[in-house]
């Protein structure tokens, strides 16, 4: 059976740096995994491979079982993987709607802007899909919002453009507790929705609430793979701490 | 129920009122046009209770205004998508002049003035974009290549004309399109509202002007999401030194004439109708409005302080001040966004 994606033995060096070694692990369809591991683990050249921003110095990535190579963020998003990064995927200055369709925008044949569609698409997805407290209007700059709700704008792009897998990294730790607790729901709805979430992460708690199996990885690799149901808080706790 | 009702009653309407302040404060141009209409209200009602000594409603004093403010318009306009995409342009003001130059000796030698201005548009354009190339080849900033592009232009009008001015003698029907009247209104000032109108669309609702406040809103994000920056860029390079050109052409035609040292000095002008029309220094924000408001804005003091009979160095300080205050505010302003 062919996952949705999948890591087969994959290594990364950067000169004489070794970040990953020999690296296997999948996501499948409607599933949340959360990717732990103390800093320096090796989780973020994880996140930058599978987004296509790194390419694997050996091994190779599946999609749906076919082998893929991606050389850029546009191939990853091609493939319907979508990061998330705390702070660069949005503009201040412009507002939730064109941050929603910014490269991706509804135009007529001569490039003009089809405001009014693209407006009332991002006020049904803020509405529907994502639940963000205290927006009340696509038109809000992106800049007036909270760290939580620029988050959540970012994952309303991915929701609206049809995504599959979410890469959030590092989602919780510039959000308040309340924020959190949005966020965490939010991507049990789209699991709901059948799409898949990484949470790459190092607060164990936050993803513990969430996830459906953890990848603990250490020094490049992977050094635990269990489901929820066969671990406990205390026991990924000691592989990140220990291992 | 009565007094609860008009207690209520009270307050919702001076919310309303602030809300709507608030809200023309709040859109990109909005305290430029407060300004903007405030000081015409000033100057109208001055120049009805003191029509003898305050002459800013006399026809040739708004002729004066409707011509002047077409080439700095077009020098702004073409400054300001740059600013916005995130880049300067020090060397529009030498652009200017050399396209002008460029074009007036084009006409003298025989050429056609309706192919010589689609040619100095075309030399504009050339020079954008290597100014474009330059800084993003290299990774320079923007500054120093076209502060380089100033001193290398005005030094290349020098070389190709001498330092004597150019006679421009077009077809008359070249003069009357660019410098005529249309229902007593200069042409070029028509022009100039056409290109406002037009910049407006492409950059308020075109795929391209969204592009270009990505790209000077947050390059790495608008990169992450597949927009090419570089070419965002480098048209917005080649724009500001079209629409150099373009004042260029405006000016020679209202003259009849070209001097070589003409352009210095506008570009820091240009830069600063922008700054007052909202623009940000760091790029990502502002409107065409906005800017082409900066220029009127500009003018308008100018005209103010000619007709008050003041001394030239008033006008650099007033100016400078606006400038300074503009500044001031649009980085309040950044700030409260940013919060």
């Amino acid at each position: 059976m062919s996952h949705l994606l999948e890591l087969h033995n994959i290594s990364k060096s950067f000169g004489a740096l070794t970040a990953l070694r020999n690296l296997s692990f999948h996501i499948g369809e409607g599933e949340v995994v959360g990717l732990l591991g103390d800093n320096g683990a090796g989780k973020s050249t994880t996140v930058n491979l599978i987004s296509g921003i790194h390419k694997p110095t050996d091994g190779y990535l599946t999609v749906d079982g076919r082998k893929t190579a991606f050389t850029c963020r546009s191939d990853s998003a091609e493939a319907g993987i979508e990061t998330i990064y705390q702070h660069t995927a949005l503009v201040d200055s412009l507002s939730i709607t064109r941050n929603i369709f910014m490269g991706r925008e509804l135009t007529d044949r001569f490039g003009f802007l089809r405001q009014r569609e693209m407006r009332d698409i991002a006020m049904e997805v803020l509405q529907n899909a994502v639940h963000i407290s205290g927006i009340d209007s696509p038109d809000t700059l992106v800049g007036n919002l909270s760290g939580g709700q620029k988050q959540a704008v970012a994952i309303a792009r991915a929701v609206h453009f049809k995504k599959r897998v979410l890469l959030l990294d590092e989602p919780t730790s510039a959000l308040s507790v309340r924020e959190t607790e949005a966020l965490l729901n939010q991507v049990l709805k789209l699991k709901a929705e059948n799409v898949s979430s990484v949470l790459v992460t190092h607060n164990i708690y936050h993803a513990y609430q969430v996830c459906d199996r953890f990848v603990i990885m250490s020094h490049g690799t992977k050094v635990f793979d269990v489901a929820k149901a066969d671990t406990t808080i205390s026991q990924l706790t000691d592989y990140v701490v220990l291992t | 129920m009565t007094p609860i009702l008009a207690e209520s009653a009270a307050p919702r309407s001076r919310t309303q009122r602030q809300s709507i302040l608030k809200r023309i404060m709040a859109t990109p141009a909005g305290a430029i046009l407060l300004v903007f209409v405030t000081l015409q209200i000033v100057c109208i009602a001055g120049a009805l209770l003191y029509p003898d000594d305050f002459r800013y409603l006399s026809p040739q004093n708004l002729t004066i205004l409707m011509k002047a403010v077409p080439v700095l318009g077009s020098l702004a306009l073409g400054a300001g998508v740059l600013m916005i995409a995130g880049e300067f342009d020090l060397s529009v003001g030498s652009v200017y002049t050399f396209t002008a130059v460029l074009m007036a000796s084009l006409v003298g030698a025989g050429l056609s003035a309706f192919l010589a201005a689609p040619l100095g548009i075309l030399a504009g354009v050339l020079i954008g974009l290597l100014n474009g190339q330059i800084t993003l080849r290299f990774g320079l900033p923007s500054f120093i290549v076209t502060l380089g592009g100033l001193l290398f232009w005005r030094g290349a009008v020098l070389l190709y004309n001498g330092a004597v001015q150019v006679r421009f003698d077009p077809e008359s029907a070249f003069t009357s399109l660019f410098s005529g009247t249309l229902f007593g209104i200069n042409a070029a000032f028509i022009w100039i509202v056409l290109f406002v109108i037009g910049f407006h669309f492409l950059l308020h609702r075109h795929r391209f002007g969204n592009h270009v406040f990505a790209t000077g809103g947050n390059r790495g994000a608008a990169e992450a999401i597949g927009i090419d920056t570089n070419r965002v860029k480098l048209i917005a390079f080649a724009i500001a030194g079209g629409m150099a050109a373009v004042a260029g052409i405006l000016a020679t035609a209202r003259v009849g004439s070209v001097q070589p040292g003409q352009g210095a000095g506008l570009e820091l002008q240009a830069i600063a109708a922008c700054v007052i029309g909202g623009l940000s220094l760091r790029g990502g924000r502002g409107s065409i409005v906005g800017v082409f408001l900066g220029v009127l804005l500009i003018h308008t003091i100018t005209d103010v302080l000619l007709l008050l009979r003041a001394p030239g160095f008033y006008l650099d300080m007033f100016i400078a001040t606006l400038i300074v205050l503009a500044a001031i505010f649009n980085h309040l302003i950044e700030r409260r966004g940013l919060a």
